[in-house]
């Protein structure tokens, strides 16, 4: 049928969190080593993790590093060889180098590359499917139909997100740390725990910054088109939720689970009013489309 | 032997830069090298830069360096069979697969990765040597002990801009697609090639919106300053001498979109400064200093301009779309 996923951090967000909604989780945060108790770091949690979500029937994903410098590449190492005996369902990576490094490791696991490994076109797909990728998150730039053209002419699967902020930027140097007056060489105390935004009021313009990420101010939001994703035999969904609480990760599962349960049982989408009025609550910036109607990220199409 | 390879933003910065004495020039294509159409090049152009270049020994590098959509790829391997039948010896290229293609159909040409590949370490660099790079762009950030390590260790010709970054700020390009998240104008051309405005990546030309100032806040408490989100390099001098002894392969003049007699100047005196280098043991670039001040001072100015033009064309499409109402939308939100 179908997959809903959405991704996890720390323990600790996976102890309070509300995942009935999801199929599989990727854990942890490709974009920051130092965020508290991150998966993507810590090779000492990962394997009572995996056994927790692989217990709640759910498949379980290991998200590493996207953007190791050398000297990030031992640490980066250390984890992959905790977690390569473990039971995770594949490995998700961004960094070409490090597709490198897996294959040499005598990974066998399934491989997925992430929203940052600047996946555009079917001769990349390839390339990086000899390399034991089997499912692709297409950079957010392209359409719907480019990602169904990867997808068909690769052949590979692709991700879809289906909501929540859209992956801008990503950066080796922490943003936040750098503007908020901290001394660079003391312990991280980890401002990025509140919501940081950029604004600026000529054009509306705004954006979300985690630190080491920058995402869209909107939140992406493809609840209208479920039933169109669904007869595209799409059938990876996401739900970004980086930087998000736990209601949000819970809420938005719930609605788009009951909307992909429906469109994939044929049944109609029926009267979603409620539903994005409930997703445009949990939206400080409003919603938007992405790029997937071949037009600027910002941008929102209703159903014709 | 280092290559020094000069932007050719329009035919006549290409003629003025090998003239002073650039060991190649490197020509982006119309809609396919992360420039505004004003700082490429047509084909008739490229042609005739092709054939200037070879008259006199030197090199013409052609910029194909846009993320294509898949179905342009043909369009793309086209061309580049096109240029290096005129003579190209070769051409920057981001998307992995088609550098993979190219290296098959064309082995004797050089492949140079472009910034948009986001190297961050020298498994990346294995990976592309391994696909079909010949030359690998380093990022602005990296040390001279890494770049020695990753030669070392790869073997893959190590090209660096005489660009670089101060610490902080974001990552660009290569990993940022802000720009296009805030533009709205896209069309095709009569040959299918996307030119999505506001797309450096897709045939447009990077708005710069990072370079405007922003408010930053946390939660809806304003930190009270405004400010760029990434910031600016400058060209740089005095670490040429260890570039060039860790084996550094090509150096790469920046300003495809600065003026022509900007680049050239920069050109002759960085010309200069690599003969003084090789023709002495223990080479003193003092003298050379107050001169790459008055270059960082003219190449401020013209960024300045630059980058309010850009922002200007990205707030009146902002405008576009708020007039039009298809900007982000907010339905009757329930708090």
């Amino acid at each position: 049928m179908f997959e809903l996923s959405t991704n996890v951090a720390s323990p600790q967000q996976l102890r309070r969190g509300d995942f009935s909604a999801y199929d599989a989780l990727y854990l942890g945060d490709f974009s920051c080593l130092n965020y508290p108790g991150n998966f993507s770091a810590d090779p000492e949690s990962l394997a009572e993790a995996v056994d927790r979500v692989r217990a709640l029937g759910k498949k379980c994903y290991l998200r590493l590093y996207a953007v190791p410098s050398n000297h990030d590449l031992p640490a980066l190492r250390r984890v992959i060889e905790a977690a390569l005996p473990l039971p995770f369902d594949a490995f998700e990576v961004h960094n070409l180098g490090v597709l490198q490094m897996l294959r040499e490791m005598g990974c066998t696991k399934p491989l997925h590359l992430g929203v940052f490994g600047n996946l555009y076109t079917d001769a990349t797909a390839r390339v990086v499917k000899d390399y034991g990728v089997t499912r692709v998150y297409p950079n957010p730039e392209l359409s719907l139909k480019e990602a169904i053209y990867i997808r068909d002419h690769t052949p590979i699967q692709v991700l879809i997100p289906v909501h929540g902020k859209i992956p801008l930027v990503v950066s080796e140097t922490c943003f936040i740390l750098e503007h908020s007056g901290a001394n660079p060489d003391e312990k991280c105390t980890f401002p990025c725990a509140k919501d940081h935004w950029l604004t600026r009021a000529a054009g509306d313009w705004s954006l979300k910054d985690t630190g080491r990420m920058t995402l869209s101010g909107s939140d992406l939001c493809m609840l209208e088109h479920i039933d169109a994703l669904a007869a595209a035999n799409l059938t990876a969904f996401y739900v970004q939720s980086h930087g998000e609480s736990s209601e949000y990760i819970a809420a938005v599962g719930r609605i788009y689970r009951e909307a992909l349960t429906r469109a994939f049982s044929g049944q109609p989408l029926g009267a979603l009013d409620d539903s994005l009025r409930e997703l445009a609550g949990l939206a400080k910036m409003g919603l938007c489309n992405g790029y997937y109607f071949e037009s600027a990220g910002r941008q929102y199409v209703g159903r014709a | 032997m280092v290559m020094m390879m000069a932007p050719g933003g329009t035919k006549e910065m290409c003629r003025l830069v090998l003239d002073e004495g650039a060991d190649a020039v490197y020509v982006g294509v119309v809609g396919w090298s992360r420039r505004g159409s004003e700082h490429e090049l047509t084909d008739d152009e490229i042609h005739e830069t092709i054939d200037y270049a070879n008259s006199r020994n030197r090199e013409v590098r052609v910029v194909v360096n846009t993320l294509p959509s898949s179905t342009e790829i043909p369009a793309l391997i086209k061309r580049i069979e096109t240029y290096a039948a005129w003579g190209a010896k070769g051409f920057m290229i981001s998307d992995v697969g088609c550098m993979r293609l190219v290296n098959k159909l064309l082995p004797h040409v050089a492949i140079h990765t472009s910034v948009g590949c986001g190297i961050t370490n020298f498994e990346d660099v294995r990976f592309l040597g391994d696909i079909g790079a010949t030359h690998v762009v380093l990022p602005y950030r990296m040390t001279v002990q890494e770049i020695a390590d990753i030669k070392r260790k790869t073997g893959v010709g190590i090209e660096v801009f005489l660009f670089k970054t101060p610490s902080g700020g974001k990552i660009c390009p290569g990993k940022c697609m802000m720009s296009s998240y805030f533009s709205y104008r896209r069309w095709l051309d009569d040959e299918g090639k996307d030119h999505f405005f506001g797309s450096a990546s897709r045939g447009g030309d990077c708005l710069r919106v990072c370079q405007t100032d922003w408010a930053f806040g946390v939660d809806d408490a304003d930190l009270g300053q405004d400010l760029q989100i990434k910031t600016n390099p400058a060209l740089w001098l005095d670490d040429l001498p260890a570039y060039l002894a860790a084996g550094v392969d090509c150096l790469k003049v920046p300003g495809r979109d600065r003026s022509n007699e900007l680049v050239r100047d920069i050109v002759r005196f960085y010309r200069r400064v690599l003969d003084h280098i090789a023709g002495s043991d223990s080479p003193d670039l003092s003298p050379f200093r107050p001169e790459l001040e008055n270059f960082h001072r003219r190449w401020k100015v013209e960024r300045g301009s630059r980058d309010r033009r850009l922002i200007g064309e990205a707030e009146s499409e902002a405008q576009r779309a708020d007039v039009a109402g298809i900007a982000s939308h907010h339905f009757a939100a329930v708090h």
